[in-house]
């Protein structure tokens, strides 16, 4: 159960247009301890223990995917910062103001004003401006290659223009309504100083090596070699106040681990604080060890999904997804497949119990009921064979492929599981076929599969996960299934002018479609790994406290977690 | 002199052939290799995909005689671009080779002494205790996969007794330096790898060398050096083992792509950052650039030891020229 | 069938037969008294039995997860459960099968292939030789591991035919060499001249007067081919790079290192497959071994029956 964990860069797929509520947030980051003590004391030492796969390159571009979760959060930050664990009463994210101090939308949602943040200083003693936020738009302009989340209308976003505004505010402009864009230009775009990044070549910059980053953030990179990476307290970072220094834990070590093993050991033998691991039965050999000290928390943020392929003739049939969403047990999968720590999902695709507000519960109709997924197929003209497999009226068995990608042993593990209960109900999965992550995408987005185990990359509320999943235009992209239908495409395109309570109206519309044409079939709920041992250091995210998601990897919410650190040594 | 170009010919042949192989396969294959190798920024936006193929050289559209003429030359001018990190190929490569060629150079070193040792004394001595019991068991140990070895070793060392760390080439948070301290530290991690090594390649040594000293113990001049009353130390080592050991240095070079091929599985197991475990995990990312960089390296490493141990073989022995 | 220009009588396909089972007679005479041979033979049987009755000795679903998970042996589950709850012991012997079918497929083919190519290269001579030789040559010195592995994260998801067809592409090489060495050794030995002179024809020949005595060799070249692809196979599989859908002794190995069985007291789930993929090639070694013994008698180790005044 090794999978990867690749920096959560988060991908707005290229016609993605839309809104979720903006935020005009005027609270200060609750760095300094999260509620919890200031010290007063800058002082003792974090070891963080993840699995990177490879050993460090010590590059610290934030806009080079492979490195940026050594340099965002540590060394870059955003404009403010988007909790996706944390909603509002009308179920919009929890926004902390960050580099910005305040944003605002017209009412149109088409200009979106941040007010830049004053008396930040880069760590080489530079002062931040609002010019920095302007460069750093207007060099995603420049260079198609870093604007991953296609912002610019050029790169198939709708962002037009990026300017200052007097000396301290930045203006957004966008083609239409925009506000799912919010997350993406706030939350998921790094500010790098513009008096370094501007001498080099500004239409290669995702080839910058930046070895020795300068940014805003709570920590500075010190000293990095092939398997470690030291960072130190940045003496003169913004969120400190005399006699609060932020942040107070003095020197972050980042080693690199190739496997899972020794990353897990270094953990077990209390070496280690953050952990970011799938550990194989954690109570024994983690927690057991020191329960008083060491926690784990994982909150799910996403579905883990079979999709069927809707242009397969015996998949299109509504009745047979029902019959499969029916027969699967899906808290069975994630005990088996999962050893429990992945929590089954349900058929509405509202993560649960992250995203409790938008779920309605009248809407989840499909429980695990094997007698149920039989009478669905024979209401539907299916027949039983000899072999105990159904057939349909001309006799083609229902019995597919499965592809899944290599490497993700617990979705093997999984697709194993469901592989039994789904030959249980009459229905055979005759290969499952493990494939290389770029094959694996390149069959899913071109449809040459029948049926596939897998995720999106989600965002911050269910909004983006089902968006991905469902709107037509996402096909060839994202939307693996290839559902197809105008009026679930409408209230997609209805969601960005809804207000709140409108926007809930949609999803739960959505929730509906999830629950009747059954289009995905989501089985599990992707987590965070997450350890935390407080030996020595308190102020961890916890299920109480979700001030910001846990996983190491997740980014920039790790910048957040630093900044709530404290020693208690 | 013939011989020589006929053997430098079969060089550049089977270096063309692996070159080709390396770049046609990935090209051929179902599946994007484009989308494939940046998986990892998967979707997307499109714009921002061709400015990175175009980067990474690929999908570019090109004909593909064209690119294969590109990447022959560049292949041959070792320039191997950046890896799906964006780091150049050769600064990743040499950062694994020296762990790699240490733990593969010294236990290569440490298996053909052993095994060319044991096999001439179990020869010389046939029937004998040593070569009832020992050779028979090392040859069994040989067909041992690796991988077991490995694990069993890492059980029983490892897990169980506790002596040896269980992966990585240094403890964590050591910083590289030439101190007492590190270089114990390096030579601990490496023990049950490169154990590994020895273990599963000196069986096939001893069966070689034990079987050409026996074919040599019973030529003439071995006899005759016998009847002449030559003192048994002499006729073992300067009769007898000094021919046996030809065959075994042409073995040297088969052997060598064993050992390469086995430090792939020993990394992977140990989780020790060589070229092994570059390979491994390049090729599984299909991180083409690395791929075929490193893929490069194996071939000819092994190329360059056949080379060497034909022309050892032909000075240390003429009849084989005229072959 | 009698073709009109080809006389073929009786008397020559008894020739045939009578030329196999001579040299099939002498090779399991010799096997039978070669102790090395006898060990192999019976630990290869005892695997083929397992793998032919895996029932008998393991009733029910290998892939059922219907136990707790990451057990430790015990009497009801010999050798623990795996991380979904399956149990080791059956995934164990029910694995055998494919391993098997695996080994012997490869052996087989790339002994095919290596009779095909070697025997031609030797028998026609020439340029053909010359190219025959030259692609072995190549193949003999591409590492092989390197080359596997490139070639199966391209043909992932293609099952159990393609983990095959890249042992074979990567695996004829050696034989062919051998074969073609013995070859060219046969071919101007006398009898092969008298035929010659008889005017039979190339297949005749071929078939009646090489292969029966080059016999021996095509064994130890199978034998070969199958101590290399136990190995080989499961190292893949290992990896990760086989098909994780289907129960085999190196996939068992890929989940148990995937889920740090070692490390985390569950050490038998993969020093089991471990040991048996070691044991399937021993036992393939051990009649490797005793062949060249047979082949060549002078390498055969003196066994110790002198008094014990000697000592």
């Amino acid at each position: 159960m090794r999978r990867s964990k690749l920096p959560k860069l988060v991908i707005a797929i290229s016609v993605l247009v839309a809104a979720c509520s903006g935020s005009s947030a005027t609270a200060a980051p609750s760095g300094g301890g999260g509620g919890g003590a200031n010290t007063g004391q800058v002082s003792g030492k974090l070891v963080i223990d993840n699995e990177s796969g490879s050993t460090w390159t010590c590059q610290f571009n934030p806009y080079n995917p492979s490195v940026s979760l050594t340099s965002v959060g540590f060394v870059y930050e955003p404009l403010e910062f988007v909790n996706a664990l944390q909603t509002n009463s009308d179920g919009s994210n929890k926004v902390t103001p960050w580099l910005a101090t305040d944003s605002s939308w017209n009412s149109a949602y088409t200009t979106l004003t941040f007010t830049i943040r004053s008396g930040v200083k880069w760590s080489d003693g530079q002062p931040f401006s609002a010019n920095d936020v302007v460069y750093t738009f207007n060099a995603l302009k420049g260079d198609a290659a870093i604007d991953t989340n296609a912002l610019w209308d050029a790169n198939g976003g709708p962002l037009t223009s990026v300017a200052l505004q007097g000396t301290d505010k930045v203006v957004f402009t966008f083609s239409g309504a925009a506000q799912t864009y919010f997350y993406y230009v706030a939350d998921q775009t790094p500010i790098v100083p513009q008096h370094i990044w501007s001498s080099e070549d500004q239409t290669k910059l995702e080839t910058f090596t930046d070895t020795a980053p300068i940014g805003t953030g709570p920590y500075t990179m010190s000293n990095c070699t092939d398997n470690n990476i030291k960072y130190l307290a940045n003496a003169s970072y913004w969120q400190s106040q005399p006699g609060k220094p932020v942040p107070q834990i003095a020197e972050v070590d980042y080693p690199a681990f190739l496997s899972n093993d020794p990353a897990n050991l270094q953990l077990a033998q209390g070496q280690a604080q953050w952990g970011a691991q799938y550990i194989p039965n954690i109570d024994s050999f983690y927690v057991a060890k020191d329960p008083a000290n060491r926690h784990y928390w994982f909150p799910a943020t996403l579905n883990v999904s079979i999709f069927p392929n809707l242009e397969d003739p015996l998949l299109s049939n509504q009745a047979v997804r029902q019959a499969m969403a029916l027969a699967i047990n899906r808290p069975e999968v994630s005990q088996r497949g999962e050893s429990g720590y992945e929590p089954a999902a349900n058929q509405t695709g509202i993560v649960l119990p992250t995203y409790q507000s938008w779920y309605d519960k009248t809407l989840d109709t499909t429980a695990f009921d094997v007698a149920k997924a039989g009478q669905t197929l024979e209401a539907a003209g299916f027949t039983k064979g000899t072999d105990g497999i159904y057939k349909d009226a001309s006799g083609k068995r229902l019995s597919f492929t499965i592809k899944t990608i290599s490497g993700y042993t617990d979705w093997d593990s999984s697709v194993q599981v469901i592989q039994q209960e789904l030959k249980t109900a009459g229905i055979e999965i005759s290969n499952i076929i493990d494939e290389d992550s770029g094959t694996y995408t390149t069959d899913l987005q071109g449809g040459s599969f029948q049926l596939a185990y897998g995720e999106e990359t989600g965002g911050p509320l269910p909004y983006y996960e089902l968006r991905q999943m469902l709107l037509s235009s996402n096909i060839g992209s994202t939307n693996y299934s290839r559902y197809k239908n105008s009026d679930t495409d409408a209230l997609f395109n209805k969601y960005p002018s809804s207000s709140a309570a409108d926007q809930m109206s949609v999803i739960h519309q959505i929730e509906t479609v999830m629950a009747t044409y059954v289009p995905v079939i989501p089985v599990c709920e992707g987590v965070d790994w997450y350890q935390y041992d407080t030996t020595s250091i308190g102020g961890w995210p916890t299920k109480d406290n979700a001030y910001a998601l846990p996983a190491v990897w997740a980014l920039p919410d790790n910048g957040v977690v630093l900044t709530h650190l404290y020693p208690t040594k | 002199m013939r011989f020589i170009i006929r053997r430098l010919g079969l060089f550049l042949l089977t270096l063309w052939a692996a070159l080709s192989i390396n770049f046609f396969i990935p090209r051929l294959m179902p599946g994007n290799e484009a989308t494939a190798m940046l998986s990892h920024f998967k979707g997307i936006n499109p714009a921002a995909l061709h400015a990175l193929e175009v980067e990474f050289g690929v999908n570019n559209n090109e004909n593909l005689l064209v690119s294969y003429v590109q990447y022959l030359g560049n292949c041959l001018t070792g320039q191997f671009g950046l890896d799906s990190a964006r780091v150049p190929v050769m600064t990743v490569i040499l950062r694994g080779l020296p762990w790699t060629l240490g733990l593969v150079g010294v236990t290569t070193v440490i298996a053909f002494s052993l095994g060319t040792l044991l096999g001439i004394v179990s020869a010389w001595r046939r029937g004998g205790a040593l070569d009832s019991l020992l050779s028979p068991l090392l040859f069994i140990l040989t067909t041992f996969p690796v991988f077991f070895v490995a694990l069993l070793l890492l059980f029983i060392f490892g897990v169980a007794l506790g002596w040896f760390p269980l992966s990585s080439n240094y403890s964590v948070g050591e910083a590289p330096s030439l101190s007492v301290g590190f270089i114990s530290d390096v030579i601990d991690h490496a023990i049950l790898p490169g154990l590994t090594l020895v273990v599963t390649a000196a069986g096939g040594w001893i069966y070689t060398m034990r079987n050409n000293m026996v074919s040599t113990l019973s030529e003439d001049y071995v006899r005759m050096a016998r009847a002449k009353g030559l003192s048994p130390w002499r006729i073992m080592l300067d009769y007898s083992a000094r021919n046996a050991i030809l065959p075994n240095l042409t073995g040297f070079a088969m052997q060598l792509g064993f050992i390469l091929g086995g430090s792939i599985l020993v990394e992977y197991t140990f989780s020790y950052p060589g070229l092994g475990y570059l390979f491994f995990t390049g090729t599984t990312n299909h991180d083409l650039p690395l791929q075929e960089a490193l893929f490069l390296f194996y071939t000819l490493a092994v190329l360059l030891c056949v080379l060497v141990a034909d022309f050892a073989t032909a000075w240390l022995d003429p009849r084989t020229r005229d072959a | 069938m009698a073709s009109p220009q080809v006389f073929l009588p009786g008397t020559r396909t008894e020739a045939v037969d009578q030329g196999y089972r001579d040299a099939a007679g002498r090779l399991s005479r010799a096997i039978l008294r070669n102790r090395k041979a006898s060990i192999g033979l019976l630990l290869l049987a005892v695997i083929v039995f397992v793998a032919a009755f895996p029932g008998l000795l393991a009733p029910g679903d290998p892939q059922a997860a219907i136990y707790d998970q990451q057990l430790g042996p015990s009497w009801s589950h010999l050798l623990g459960t795996t991380q979904v709850g399956q149990d080791v012991f059956t995934q164990l012997i029910w694995g055998t099968r494919l391993t098997l079918l695996i080994t012997v497929s490869v052996g087989a083919l790339c002994t095919l292939i290596s009779v095909l190519v070697g025997v031609t290269a030797a028998y026609v001579g020439g340029a053909v030789d010359g190219s025959l030789s030259l692609l072995t040559d190549i193949f003999l010195i591409i590492p092989t591991l390197p080359l596997l592995i490139v070639l199966s994260t391209y043909l992932e998801g293609s099952g159990t035919f393609a983990i095959i067809a890249v042992l074979v592409l990567t695996g004829w090489a050696f034989g062919a060499r051998q074969l073609r060495a013995q070859g060219l050794s046969l071919r101007t030995r006398d009898f092969l001249e008298a035929a010659r002179v008889r005017g039979e024809r190339r297949p005749y020949i071929i078939l009646v007067e090489i292969l029966p005595n080059m016999l021996s060799l095509v064994v130890a070249s199978f034998l070969g081919s199958a101590v290399y692809t136990v190995a080989t196979a499961a190292g893949l599989q290992f990896l990760g790079l086989g098909n994780s859908g289907e129960i085999t002794w190196g996939t068992m190995l890929h989940f148990a290192q995937q889920n740090g069985a070692i490390e985390s007291g569950n050490a038998f789930w993969a020093l089991a497959p471990g040991a048996a993929v070691a044991l399937l090639g021993t036992a393939f070694a051990l009649l490797n071994y005793a062949f060249d013994e047979i082949a060549n008698p002078a390498l055969r180790s003196v066994r110790r029956r002198r008094a014990k005044s000697d000592s």
